[in-house]
């Protein structure tokens, strides 16, 4: 049986963390939270839960904090990793529908989409002009060719975790995940999951900022 | 070469500029490269407003109506721009190195509670 690890990112998840870690648990054999220095007291819930928790000294974003997890889970020996929000957006039971092309051999990648057929709460102005200006953005500039271009849901296997490292630490890591699956050559598969909205999220400004992220990470490397 | 009052003060803040650069040069405050850049940048700066006329042909030449010391600061502000998108570009290099840091920090401090948990 492959060794499967959970990376849930937080800072300041206090509210959610808990309910979080124990709904995943039925799914993977590590569950492994990053506290990005949160100001309350999700590490300590978090601990409490039985995830193992790494703690950030300084706050360094959610794709910082994803690749340390990446980290954490080959160190341990994870075949496959998850990455999964710890806002409680996502619903655990659907791990095991994004790892199954994985087990089956079929991809070393797995993007969780909401544009598949399962029903999700959109925000109407997500829905209708973040997303489709998003989808364009990330299928001109970076080549890739998915349905949902703004998904955290997420499966990978070791190869692909050895292979995809996540340099943009903050929310423009999304789209470096997904455009280094495209030009690393890795099998990639999409999955329908479903998402609860519980606040919006990120907005258009949030959506520019990841295109400055992108430019400036192009540039600098 | 009849010089401007002007042309003097300018002169004489690059030969400051220039002064400065070197000391730093000697205590090894700056790099080779960056000494040398910096060098070069205030020569010509000095070369330009000595031979102030020169550039004012410069720039009717290249067909533009501002004068040569209006010339020169157009150069000024474009390099200026193009000094703050260096400075951009090296602080996103050091920003990943810092977040390197942090994660190695993180990960060994995560391994020794582990094993302590472990013991």
């Amino acid at each position: 049986m492959p060794k499967i690890a959970c990376i849930i990112p937080a800072w300041n998840e206090e509210k959610n963390i808990t309910k979080v870690v124990e709904s995943v648990k039925p799914y993977a054999d590590f569950i492994i939270v990053i506290n990005d220095k949160s100001q309350d007291t999700t590490a300590e819930l978090a601990e409490k839960a039985g995830a193992i928790v790494i703690n950030h000294p300084i706050n360094r974003g959610q794709g910082a904090s994803l690749q340390t997890g990446n980290d954490y889970a080959l160190s341990l020996g994870a075949d496959i990793i998850v990455h999964f929000d710890g806002d409680d957006q996502f619903l655990a039971e659907e791990i095991n529908d994004m790892i199954e092309p994985i087990k089956r051999g079929e991809a070393d990648i797995v993007f969780g989409s909401r544009f598949l057929g399962k029903e999700t709460n959109f925000p109407f102005l997500k829905k209708n002009v973040i997303y489709p200006l998003a989808q364009i953005f990330t299928r001109l500039i970076l080549g890739v060719r998915l349905s949902d271009p703004q998904n955290g849901f997420r499966a990978m296997n070791r190869q692909a975790a050895e292979e995809i490292r996540i340099i943009n630490r903050e929310m423009a890591h999304n789209s470096e995940i997904q455009s280094k699956a495209f030009s690393g050559k890795l099998r990639v598969a999409e999955v329908p999951i479903t998402v609860i909205y519980h606040h919006f999220g990120q907005k258009l400004s949030g959506g520019i900022k990841i295109m400055k992220d992108l430019l400036i990470y192009k540039l600098s490397k | 070469m009849n010089m401007l009052p002007q042309q003097i003060i300018a002169i004489a803040i690059t030969a400051f500029f220039i002064i400065k650069l070197y000391k730093q040069k000697r205590k090894g405050e700056i790099s080779n490269n960056e000494y040398i850049m910096w060098l070069v940048f205030w020569i010509t700066a000095a070369l330009a407003i000595a031979m102030i006329k020169q550039v004012d042909r410069l720039s009717g030449t290249l067909g533009l109506s501002a004068s040569g010391i209006d010339f020169l600061v157009y150069l000024a502000v474009i390099m200026l721009f193009y000094f703050v998108f260096r400075l951009r570009l090296r602080l996103a290099k050091m920003d990943r190195e810092l977040t390197e840091m942090v994660r190695q920090f993180a990960i060994k401090e995560t391994d020794k509670k582990q094993a302590k948990n472990n013991n």
